[in-house]
């Protein structure tokens, strides 16, 4: 079994550009079966992991984290090799100068995001943002040979080895939503040093980045009476609104809102008192932007719950958090299960 | 195959209007599938029966428009859009009413930004004198059609509607030749595309198909000074790797893929930064149903003259008689 923190990390170097989960679902897979009494991976590339209840007449509970990630697609190849490109996900350009990038070809090839040096910059575009089109990936080779073995539409994934920093804090790619992931394996750990009820699928999801789509197919196929929904918050950083950031160290971010269950998302507050997990309130005006949008709508609408764990520096190759964030998330998320059908 | 591309696009048929066009179809391809039915949201299915898997193939019917909101006294039209209508590319463009009243698009004269131009400063311009007289032709509520005739010149076809009629050409060239396949087939023709893919998603929903694919356009990037794109007009119908709605299913554009290698089928792979299409709502449906496209290289969308190569379409003809016979693994 292992613990938490290298979990995530072994996580965040895996590569699944959304909508080409395909790379990585074998992995996800490999890593519920210690735990779930059936895994298998469905058309679309979600990871079904179920664990089965107790009870004779068992509930469906249903927790989702996606696990795409952002990344780039390549949308041309010039004569010279270079690589034109755009975001499959949200990006902003200023981001990813200078990055080193995997390029999902026939074979992986590793390429770097080009930049031009400020020697050669005209001084009165010193300050000038370059725009992606603008951008293009260096792989090292002239145009045939570029040809051979990378062709337009194919995947990119950004190369950023996991840093363990100060105070149980990781910083790398894709912890939105492998902490996601992380917890969801947490839940598996939880879950097996206890009786519970109720049957309980944990789902790895695909192309949330596009769009929610994992979340559309899983919870059509799986009907639910309870919906838990994993992913990431924006952690606390300067400059930013305080109303939507949240510290980190400070627990789970426990969702309210207008399309969140008052019934649980209530009693899961509670439970975090009594149990004094660490947790913190996340007010959400809107539809939250995350999966739970789609289980509250699902077939006949499923009862959703929201837990988020604060990350720092979103969308970017250096998003930060905190081991503890995601083990209270874990934590909470099982014992808010194993307690259900006991009341 | 022109004459069959001029009857589709010419025939009347914005969103959520496509009664005409259904019925051409319909007329077209009696006698040639197994089964002709339509959904209560306009849906023209034409089924071809097997025992293998289900193939769903969706070209959506309906084409860009204006609908009539108000009308002031002097008898001028107040409109908005039906889909996505750039307005600098309207001014001076003629639209044509079901009934065949013609009208002219124009604009408040007096607005002194033209690139920042929106359709509540433009009016149409039936040439009736007071509200009464335009009432007699034109209701608020009315829809309307741009108007482009259809021309073919130098292999390459110019129309209005191309966006999304040259697909169901595609389809009823391909229901007409009756691939011969144990797989069950499923031509959709499909209602309300340019309003949100809402046709596709009743309809797949009806069938639940194994797979599907859209056939629709994908812009070109071999225009001066377009922005970039590696599809070009002629060099191939387009296999769909991504449009703003969906990224195609692997296993979909691989099979495509390698029938066009094995038949020889020229092609080219399509990366759309803008605009969906009916996959993007299928493959959302019930669960998920693995979808992908195949594209005809257009230029100029949504503007009253698009263009497409006759040699792309036959192609694209080609390449899904190839698909739908292949086993579904």
């Amino acid at each position: 079994m292992m613990e938490c923190g290298e979990l995530l990390k072994e996580l965040s170097e895996i590569s699944a550009v959304t909508g080409r989960e395909n790379m990585a679902a074998e992995k996800i897979a490999g890593l519920f079966r210690e735990y779930c009494d059936e895994v298998r991976i469905d058309a679309f590339y979600n990871v079904i992991g179920l664990k089965k209840g107790q009870s004779e007449n068992p509930g469906t509970v249903l927790v989702t984290a996606h696990y795409d990630e952002i990344g780039l697609i390549v949308t041309g190849i010039e004569d010279s090799g270079f690589l034109r490109f755009a975001a499959a996900g949200g990006i902003d350009a200023k981001t990813i100068g200078a990055m080193e990038v995997t390029v999902h070809g026939s074979k992986d090839l590793f390429g770097v995001i080009g930049t031009k040096p400020p020697h050669l910059i005209p001084p009165e575009d010193a300050d000038k943002t370059v725009k992606m089109e603008d951008m293009r990936i260096d792989i090292g080779f002239d145009g045939p040979k570029a040809r051979e073995l990378v062709r337009v539409g194919d995947m990119v994934s950004f190369r950023f080895p996991v840093q363990e920093l100060l105070n149980k804090r990781l910083a790398g790619k894709s912890m939105d939503n492998r902490s996601g992931v992380a917890a969801l394996v947490e839940i598996l750990k939880e879950l097996r040093k206890v009786r519970h009820e109720d049957n309980v699928y944990v789902v790895a999801t695909v192309q949330e980045e596009l769009g929610l789509i994992g979340a559309f197919c899983t919870t059509y196929n799986i009907r639910a009476d309870l919906g838990i929904v994993i992913d990431v918050c924006h952690g606390d950083m300067p400059d930013c609104p305080s109303d939507e950031v949240f510290p980190l160290d400070k627990g789970v971010a426990v969702a309210v809102g207008p399309i969140l269950n008052r019934k649980h998302t209530r009693a899961c507050i509670r439970l975090a008192e009594d149990e004094r997990i660490p947790y913190q309130v996340d007010p959400e005006a809107s539809d939250t932007g995350t999966e739970a949008a789609v289980h509250a709508v699902a077939r006949e609408g499923i009862p959703v719950i929201l837990l988020s764990i604060p990350s720092k520096y979103m969308h970017t190759p250096v998003e930060l958090v905190a081991i503890d964030d995601i083990v209270s998330t874990g934590r909470l998320a099982a014992r808010y299960i194993a307690g259900r059908g006991k009341e | 195959m022109f004459e069959l591309i001029d009857t589709l696009t010419q025939t009347f048929g914005p969103s959520g209007y496509e009664k005409k066009v259904a019925g051409t179809i319909a007329d077209l391809l009696k006698g040639k599938v197994d089964e002709i039915r339509s959904d209560a949201l306009g849906n023209l299915i034409c089924v071809k029966k097997g025992s293998g898997k289900k193939i769903m193939l969706a070209a959506h019917m309906d084409e860009i428009g204006i609908i009539v909101s108000y009308i002031d006294d002097k008898g001028f039209l107040r409109f908005g859009n039906i889909g996505g209508i750039p307005p600098l590319m309207i001014l001076g463009q003629r639209v044509v009413f079901e009934n065949g009243t013609t009208g002219v698009i124009w604009y408040e004269e007096d607005i002194d930004n033209m690139k920042n131009t929106k359709l509540d400063k433009m009016y149409i311009d039936i040439g009736a004198n007071s509200r009464t007289d335009a009432e007699k032709l034109v209701k608020v509520g009315d829809l309307a059609v741009f108007v482009g005739e259809t021309v073919e010149q130098n292999g390459r076809i110019i129309s209005k509607a191309l966006d999304d009629r040259i697909g169901c050409a595609v389809l009823v060239q391909l229901a007409l030749s009756r691939p011969q396949t144990d797989n069950e087939i499923y031509y959709v023709f499909t209602a309300q595309e340019e309003v949100g893919l809402r046709g596709a998603k009743t309809a797949a929903f009806g069938i639940i198909p194994d797979m599907a694919l859209a056939i629709d356009v994908c812009d070109t990037g071999d225009t001066p000074s377009c922005k970039p794109m590696a599809v070009r007009l002629g060099e191939g119908p387009a296999v769909k790797i991504k449009d703003h709605s969906v990224i195609a299913h692997p296993k979909v554009k691989d099979r495509l893929i390698n029938a066009a290698k094995e038949k020889n089928i020229p092609y080219q792979l399509e990366v759309m930064l803008a605009g969906g299409t009916d996959a993007g709502s299928i493959h959302t449906t019930a669960g998920g149903i693995p979808s992908g496209g195949v594209s005809i290289p257009t230029r100029y969308i949504h503007d009253a003259s698009e263009m497409v190569d006759i040699a792309d379409v036959e192609n694209a003809v080609k390449l899904l008689a190839e698909f739908v016979k292949e086993m579904v693994h």
